[in-house]
């Protein structure tokens, strides 16, 4: 098993301190009366400004990984520093909080709401931090003009590309300064051309200093980033710099 | 609270007429049930208005006086009666009393003929005084003078509807009408008071008192009515304990007998009205409110699928960071909002449904919404949304991200 990786001065100057810590992460359902060990005994580090993508295939335990990251859901057991919150600890309204607080979230299926323009969509989030319409509707169109879509805010999603659509939901997750930027399989649903603009807004997000976190299955995807770590069967089989040759 | 408030109602109102056919269908049942309440409220209330209307023309300072025999006492043969020196002892000593007369009913029959044409009405012999006391004025011809009741002449002063029943000139003075066996010259006709409740104030043929209890044979002991009018200082209350304290004295009643007479104010009338409407508009508004609670599981059922169909954006919400009450008090403020809206409508509908009614059936008094009847409406309706909403919406405040984002 891979060691914790820990952030690298040299890629990041300034980050000294590992923004997501996690120590013997595991997460055990019961199917009956079989347990099944979706994550067991995960360690790693991740420092702020870095691009780290996590590959594996179906049920390598990915999901469950995605969703303890994003406060979505708790482990069963290990221990888990965000931003130097102790996530255990913290109960469903709080873990709400630390989601929108630390958080952006970019779905596969972009899961924009489908009443709301592209605009409505952004500045959702800044609902639930009590924050004027004016002000969010400001901020929601600076969000828009970073992903270059300030010629779409007043669409609905259904009336958007695909690609459009992703952007919209980039925005969403930008739009609330978040530390992490999480994004689960961005480009699944994407042709190949979109989602190398996609991956290209990524590539600028991260140069602009902004923390990614990516899941996917594809390997060319998870290259793009400073760091690969590969999950099979709910432990970490490999973490190495993006580039390096797999085997 | 407040923007949390603010925010729920926007996006609420979004979602509400987002699907603006569904969302009406949802609040129909509130639409109907608050529109028939209120439609039943204002027509009841608009009559108790009118009644009050009607009343207060009667002449609202009046007395009436009449004798009470138990039904038990009935059964035995005992008849309590008001005589002729009752009203001399009233005449003489009551105080505050403006005019006073008697009044008796025919006893024999009631039946008026005039040529081939026959009706029954209520007569009564009276005196001169009837005239201020039950503020009945003559259209055409004169009232019944003192003169007359002293010489018992035949004279009588009729109804409109009367008038009419026999089918008497427009001017029936100088017309010869036949009550009970005898003629009587009509020498005046009354001014129209129209109906209470569906009674005719105008189907009256007054004749002299003293012509009347010739006519009944002149017995000693005859029942009589007395109706007496206050003078402008005195007060109800007063004159009605000395007319008792007076009666059960000349009656030689003791303390622990009861009344053998009835003394009814025109305000007593009114308010035995008044408190019958009240009980009609509270039965069938209660009633009727059945509906708003039908209405309002109508729109829990809608809620609840609602939930279920946005499960996904709830999931999204809660991903990106709303908490529990967000949820709770979107939801909590669409089904009070939709449930609201559904009451103002019903509101409008309920009135024009009571004003259509009041006016489409004659001689109906118009339709009034009291202040009271749309607060309550519309507070009812808003507590059913909130009562029905409580469930869809903490369903879905109680969704687990990850369920409802997985949820397709």
């Amino acid at each position: 098993m891979s060691p914790v990786h820990g952030s690298s001065a040299s890629e990041n100057p300034g980050a000294d301190t590992a923004l997501i810590r996690m120590q013997e992460i595991s997460k055990h359902y019961e199917m009956g009366s079989q347990i099944v060990r979706a994550l067991d005994g995960i360690n790693v580090e991740i420092g702020l400004g870095d691009w780290v993508s996590f590959i594996g295939s179906s049920g390598s335990g990915k999901s469950t990984f995605l969703n303890i990251l994003g406060c979505l859901d708790r482990p069963s057991g290990g221990e888990y520093f965000l931003n130097g919150v102790y996530v255990e600890e913290l109960g469903p309204n709080q873990l709400a909080e630390i989601r929108n607080r630390e958080i952006g979230f970019i779905f596969q299926s972009f899961n924009l709401l489908p009443r709301a323009t592209a605009l409505g969509n952004v500045m959702q989030p800044l609902v639930y931090r009590r924050i004027s319409y004016r002000q969010r509707r400001e901020m929601a169109m600076e969000a828009l003009r970073r992903v270059r879509l300030d010629d779409r805010m007043d669409h609905l999603p259904n009336q958007l590309s695909g690609g459009q659509r992703q952007r919209v939901a980039i925005a969403r997750a930008l739009v609330t300064e978040p530390s992490i930027l999480l994004a689960d399989e961005p480009t699944g649903n994407l042709d190949s051309r979109t989602s190398a603009e996609i991956m290209q807004l990524f590539d600028q997000l991260h140069r602009e200093g902004q923390t990614l976190i990516l899941v996917t299955h594809e390997e060319d995807v998870a290259g793009l980033g400073d760091r690969v770590i590969e999950l099979l069967d709910g432990k970490i089989i490999r973490d190495r710099r993006a580039g390096e040759p797999l085997h | 609270m407040f923007y949390v408030i603010l925010e729920s109602t926007r996006s609420a109102l979004i979602s509400i007429f987002a699907h603006g056919l569904r969302s009406f269908l949802t609040t129909l049942g509130i639409v109907i049930g608050v529109a028939s309440v209120i439609a039943v409220v204002s027509l009841t209330q608009g009559m108790s208005a009118f009644i009050g209307e009607s009343f207060s023309s009667l002449g609202s300072n009046s007395l009436t006086i009449q004798s009470y025999t138990p039904i038990a006492e009935q059964m035995r043969g005992v008849r309590a009666r008001l005589t002729p020196e009752d009203l001399e002892l009233i005449e003489r000593r009551g105080e505050g009393i403006a005019s006073i007369t008697p009044i008796l009913y025919a006893n024999r029959t009631s039946q008026v003929r005039y040529a081939a044409q026959t009706t029954f009405s209520q007569i009564m012999g009276t005196t001169y005084a009837y005239r201020d006391v039950s503020q009945s004025y003559v259209e055409l011809g004169r009232f019944i003078a003192e003169s007359d009741n002293l010489t018992r002449r035949r004279v009588t002063v009729i109804g409109e509807k009367v008038r009419e029943d026999l089918g008497l000139p427009e001017n029936p003075v100088n017309e010869y009408v036949e009550l009970g066996g005898e003629w009587f010259k009509v020498i005046g006709l009354l001014e129209t008071k129209g109906d209470i409740m569906g009674f005719s104030q105008d189907d009256i043929v007054l004749v002299p008192y003293s012509t009347m209890q010739s006519l009944q044979g002149n017995q000693a002991r005859t029942d009589i009515q007395i109706q007496l009018s206050l003078s402008e200082e005195a007060e109800v209350e007063n004159v009605t304990r000395q007319l008792s304290a007076m009666l059960r004295n000349a009656h030689d009643l003791g303390p622990d007998e009861d009344d053998d007479f009835v003394i009814n104010t025109a305000e007593q009338l009114m308010a035995t009205f008044d408190t019958i409407i009240n009980m009609v508009t509270l039965v069938i508004g209660g009633i009727v409110s059945i509906s708003l609670l039908v209405g309002g599981i109508g729109i829990m059922n809608i809620m609840l699928v609602s939930v279920t169909e946005r499960t996904r954006e709830i999931g999204i919400c809660k991903a990106i960071g709303a908490k529990r009450h967000h949820i709770l008090a979107q939801f909590l403020i669409e089904a009070m909002l939709l449930s609201l809206l559904g009451g103002l409508i019903g509101l409008a509908l309920g009135f024009g449904l009571g004003t259509a009614i009041s006016s489409s059936i004659e001689s109906f008094p118009p339709a009034s919404i009291p202040m009271w009847a749309i607060a309550l409406a519309l507070g009812f309706s808003g507590f059913v949304g909130v009562l029905f909403g409580i469930l869809p919406a903490a369903k879905a405040a109680n969704l687990d991200p990850i369920d409802a984002l997985r949820y397709e």
